[in-house]
């Protein structure tokens, strides 16, 4: 009996790693969606209904760190491969692809939901930040 | 066991960050299609929205080449030059451009 409850444990433990690493790209999705969400709530509207900052969110950039912030950093959903650089990227580009995310030409997820809490002014005020050349 | 361990994933990372391209015929691709707007190296494109490519991860350059030539983005510009291009030339334009030392791109915050 004593063998068997500690069989029972140690088949608890096995499937419990084989369930963590099978979820990880699942949990990195959701932390996204809940990264993005995140940022969509940050917004507020105007009364002429246009997307403003909220108060306290002026460094919005803070939601880019997480991913392109780190050098080496990987995607894992929906498939593994570097977060691009895009400190000293040509500002004109970032607006074009934050803007072809929020329009749903480019399809990344987490970046479409990051994309889509952006306004044009916004965008451009990251493009600006991370276009500036290496200290 | 553990220095064995560290050992063995940091010999897997290194692993899975080699390019498996062609730098050398990368460069000659290059210089037949990608270079007008682009440049040679990739760190002069020639119109504000172009990307510079120099430095940038040779995973992330193959994935944007393959989302191009299998239509997943929908740049109409890099459609047709990524149509142009096998999956060998893919790998290998990435391996030149993610090889090059000199680039704007770097890692900040």
């Amino acid at each position: 009996m004593d063998s068997s409850s500690r069989f029972a444990l140690d088949f608890g433990t096995l499937g419990l790693d084989q369930k963590s690493e099978m979820s990880q790209p699942i949990l990195a999705s959701l932390a996204a969606a809940l990264f993005a969400l995140g940022a969509q709530t940050a917004l507020a509207q105007n009364k002429a209904g246009e997307d403003v900052p909220h108060p306290g969110t002026e460094n919005f950039h803070a939601q880019c760190i997480g991913c392109h912030g780190i050098p080496g950093y990987k995607t894992a959903f929906p498939d593994v491969y570097h977060v691009p650089m895009i400190a000293g990227q040509q500002p004109g580009y970032i607006v074009a692809a934050l803007k072809a995310y929020k329009s749903g030409d480019r399809s990344h997820p987490s970046m479409r939901g990051i994309a889509a809490s952006l306004s044009e002014e916004q965008m451009q005020k990251l493009a600006d930040y991370y276009g500036r050349p290496a200290k | 066991m553990m220095r064995a361990l560290v050992l063995v994933l940091g010999a897997l990372a290194a692993m899975s960050a080699q390019a498996s391209g062609n730098a050398d015929k990368g460069k000659q691709k290059v210089a037949q299609v990608c270079v007008a707007c682009h440049g040679a190296d990739g760190s002069k494109p020639s119109a504000p929205d172009q990307p510079v490519l120099a430095g940038q991860y040779y995973d992330y350059l193959v994935r944007a080449l393959t989302d191009y030539k299998n239509g997943r983005r929908t740049n109409p510009i890099m459609k047709g030059f990524a149509a142009q291009l096998s999956k060998q030339d893919i790998e290998d334009v990435a391996a030149w451009f993610s090889s090059q030392q000199a680039s704007p791109l770097h890692n900040q915050r």
